[in-house]
């Protein structure tokens, strides 16, 4: 069965496995089924050796979280991300749709005022204590969000879907670290509603290759775009490839996440006293493993918080991916238990993470976290 | 763990009796029998597949390996003990539908005693993952090979694996001292110990490097390594191979004993720098990648005297200014078998050890072949003890390939028995070396090769069909190659 998958990008693997240990389904598995390396034998297999699509061929690529981390930890450059997105796409040509929940949910993304309305109607019911326990939700969604008006015109400060509706007061952190920095800030709002990460990371390329689009044409001029989604950011960064037209190539070319354009201007803040907190990095994966903007987070925080530690576990991921904890809660919850035991190890007082998802999938297992921004705006603001 | 999914596997036709045994005995979470499972077990990260794999098991205590293997005793089903499937020789792919006993969920640190500098670990602990461990005591695991980020301690054992830093401190065997085996016939026996002495036989030593012939260890005993208090890491580059290949001669003549001292020829320090950005040199013909390490003056003593050496036979030397540096070029060495693939889809490498003083003779023969089968080669190898690892590269796609490269390997090795060399530094047998046996050894070695293997395993019920040619191995290899059952079925 064709599985669209570039030949020359299957040949980019020999096999050699060391990209195993940095797989969280392999780690927590120990199973090849559940590794890069044997899911591109499945892909080949599928795709050359006239293997059937079982449901166990299925269940390992859907078990993938697509965190990426195989990526840097190839010799050889496969373009592992690139590989199971076709391959979850051409999952979906073939009937093996994502749950109904989840596509009703995605569906929802796009369509911004319903989902403020949704989410705000969600909160105020779990107020009533009408919200069954157990639904993959925040504790206590925000039934009013502060509004987020534009103070300039230098930078746009994309706001997406999910986070703009449950995760405002980051972006206003945000704003107000890059105001600080002396730039006039455009949040960009319902216009560009949902960068379409999730759509593609599910196998839905049409869905994610229209909101794609939608974001290109509405942020049409040449301001850059700041990002504080690492999952977000990763995704606008590859328009390029995804759209495949110099309209949008040129667009990815303005995407930023937001602690790399801070860290160009740190110098341009205010000195203020650091706040007393040890303070734990962990690094979402499409920060770490796809825009390898990791680094920033940390030059960015260091003038503003006392301490900063890192997780001893080389950035595997904590068990997110989206919407992955949602569909694959048995292994997100075994890779999250990695996470928080490399979290205790540290002892830090608050964790930070600078996506959305990782923060609340993290906060859910009870462990303090914060958006690294949040952190940079208290200390201005104390 | 993947109970949930496991309900909807189907069994592998004929297999219904035996996988049944290994669910009531092992739990439905930890047996798969599934074509997708199967497939993947039936190779390592060689270019060698076995027939399709039997059931895989994913025991996490010994009496769990017990059960595994009495019940395909049983069932008379071979037994292939995998790790981290990242061996070269194809030691770990099954022939026939052997059940394989996957060790990587017993892969916990489970004692350490800094004091005695031991530590008892489980058989799928990953090597790098070990001397991770021992960080905090300022100890490690002194086997290092490059595939350490992902290799078990399992694995090194049955291939008493190398690694760069073996040249100084000595390959797998001199780091473990004891090990817990399960044998073919389920019975637990303790091999080795902790004593400086143990009495007896040294069935420990002769159980490491055995390729799972010989039984499955489920415990080891391995010896800790301080760490050096001093490291420094020079790179040589060099105009021509036989230059570095004199450097290496006059260093280890002039009475060094560097750590490590690799070489890599000029198409592999391409491949690899594309990857790591380290800086290795593009413009040289070969590098040479040296750790000296101990006490802080005597590291620095030693590097003086490799930086005059070199320089004296015309390479250009860099020190790595930090750690994070060392650490750079060190991955780049690490990663240069996958690095391949930036420039063909498949390698063919042999692990041949030539004498020192042959380096550069049998590193030209084997160019001569190469360039007669208009192959490409590159190098890259533990210079320091004559282990080398010539790496051809090619596409198995295209029409008569895979025959020259066979052809050309053989004749690799040829060369390298004839200048006095042996057929394995580090890799071990498998499948892939085991029809050369006889290049090296007598009909007599074999067959006490093969009296041995029978008193550990009668009936030659574990991984069969390896290390020993027929018609010295005790099982019919014809018979094993061919998959039994449909793995789609």
């Amino acid at each position: 069965m064709d599985l669209g998958l570039d030949r020359s990008e299957l040949d980019a693997c020999v096999s050699c496995g060391l990209c195993l240990p940095y797989c969280p389904t392999y780690r927590v598995t120990g199973a090849d089924i559940y590794s890069p390396r044997g899911r591109i034998a499945l892909m080949r297999a599928v795709q050359e050796g006239g293997a059937p699509l079982t449901d166990e061929v299925v269940d390992s690529f859907e078990t993938c979280v697509q965190c990426r981390g195989c990526e840097p930890a190839c010799p050889s450059g496969v373009p592992f991300g690139h590989l199971i997105e076709s391959t979850r796409e051409s999952l979906v040509e073939h009937g093996h749709r994502p749950p109904l929940r989840l596509r009703v949910a995605l569906h929802a993304l796009g369509h911004h005022s319903l989902l403020l309305a949704g989410s705000s109607g969600i909160a105020v019911a779990q107020r009533l204590h009408l919200v069954p326990k157990g639904l993959p939700l925040p504790a206590k969604l925000p039934v009013r969000r502060s509004r987020l008006d534009a103070s300039g015109d230098d930078v746009y400060l994309f706001t997406g879907c999910v986070m703009d509706a449950w995760q405002r007061d980051v972006h206003a952190a945000v704003k107000r670290v890059i105001e600080a920095c002396g730039f006039g800030v455009s949040p960009t709002g319902g216009d560009a509603a949902c960068c379409g990460a999730l759509h593609q990371h599910a196998g839905l390329g049409d869905d994610a290759r229209a909101q794609a689009q939608r974001v290109v044409d509405s942020l049409g001029d040449t301001k850059v775009v700041l990002v504080d989604s690492a999952g977000c950011g990763a995704a606008m960064k590859d328009y390029g490839r995804l759209l495949g037209t110099a309209e949008a190539r040129a667009f990815s070319e303005r995407v930023f996440d937001v602690h790399e354009f801070v860290a160009g201007h740190v110098d341009g803040l205010p000195g203020v006293e650091p706040l007393d907190l040890r303070v734990a990095v962990q690094d979402p994966c499409h920060l770490r493993h796809v825009q390898k903007a990791h680094m920033a987070v940390r030059s960015v925080l260091k003038p503003f918080v006392r301490e900063i530690v890192e997780l001893d576990d080389e950035g595997l991921c904590c068990g997110a991916g989206g919407a992955y904890s949602v569909v694959q809660p048995e292994l997100s919850h075994l890779i999250r238990d990695r996470k928080t035991a490399a979290v205790e190890e540290v002892a830090a007082d608050v964790v930070v993470s600078a996506n959305p998802g990782c923060l609340l999938y993290m906060r859910q297992a009870g462990v303090v976290v914060a958006h690294p921004m949040e952190l940079v705006a208290r200390a201005l603001d104390a | 763990m993947f109970g949930t999914r496991l309900r909807k596997t189907r069994p592998h036709a004929g297999d219904d009796r035996c996988v049944a045994d290994l669910v009531a005995a092992l739990g439905v979470e930890r047996v798969r029998s599934d074509g997708a499972a199967r497939l993947l077990a039936s190779t390592d990260a060689s270019i060698f597949r076995g027939g399709a794999a039997g059931p895989v098991c994913f025991p996490d205590s010994t009496p769990q390996v017990q059960a595994c293997v009495r019940i395909a005793a049983v069932h008379r089903r071979p037994v292939v003990a995998r790790g981290a499937g990242s061996g070269l020789t194809g030691a770990a792919a099954p022939l026939g539908s052997a059940v394989v006993v996957s060790t990587t969920r017993m892969n916990r640190v489970l004692e350490v005693d800094v004091e005695n500098r031991t530590a008892w670990v489980g058989p799928g602990v990953i090597n790098l993952d070990l001397t991770h461990h021992l960080g905090p005591h300022g100890l490690h695991f002194a086997p290092d090979p490059s595939s350490q980020q992902v290799c078990t301690i399992g694995g090194n054992v049955a291939n008493n694996s190398g690694g760069p830093h073996c040249l100084a401190y000595g390959v797998t065997s001199a780091h473990i001292l004891a090990m817990e085996v399960v044998l073919s016939d389920g019975e637990v026996v303790m091999l080795g110990g902790l004593d400086a002495e143990p009495a007896g036989y040294d069935l420990r030593g002769a159980f490491i490097g055995s390729e799972g012939m010989f039984g499955i260890a489920t415990r080891i005993a391995v010896r800790l390594t301080p760490d050096p208090p001093a490291v420094r890491t020079l790179l040589l580059s060099f105009a021509d191979v036989d230059s570095a290949a004199a450097t290496v001669g006059a260093i280890i003549a002039a009475g060094l004993v560097p750590a490590a001292v690799e070489m890599m020829d000029r198409r592999c320090v391409e491949a690899v720098e594309d990857f790591v950005h380290a800086g290795y040199p593009r413009d040289a013909e070969a590098v040479l990648l040296i750790d000296v390490d101990g006490m802080a003056g005597g590291v620095e003593a030693q590097a003086t005297k490799v930086d005059e050496i070199a320089r004296g036979l015309g390479g250009r030397v860099r020190v790595a200014a930090d750690e994070e540096e060392r650490q750079l070029l060190w991955k780049g060495r690490k990663s240069a078998f996958g690095a391949i693939a930036r420039i063909k889809p498949d390698y063919y490498l042999h692990d041949t050890v030539v004498p020192r003083g042959k380096l550069v003779e049998v590193l030209r023969a084997i160019h001569e072949i190469v360039d007669r089968h208009g192959l490409l080669v590159l190098n890259v190898f533990h210079a320091g003890d004559g282990n080398l690892h010539p790496i051809i590269a090619y596409d198995s796609r295209q029409p008569g390939m895979s025959e020259k490269v066979r052809e050309a390997g053989r004749e690799i090795i040829e060369v390298s028995l004839a200048a006095g060399g042996v057929l394995s530094g580090e890799h071990g047998i498998g499948v892939e070396k085991r029809d050369f046996m006889p290049l090296m050894f007598s009909d007599d070695d074999l067959d006490q090769q093969a009296r041995l293997r029978g008193a550990f395993d009668g009936l030659c019920m574990m991984n069969p069909g390896k290390v020993l040619p027929s018609p010295h191995s005790c099982s019919d290899i014809t018979e094993l190659t061919e998959a039994k059952g449909d793995l789609w079925g």
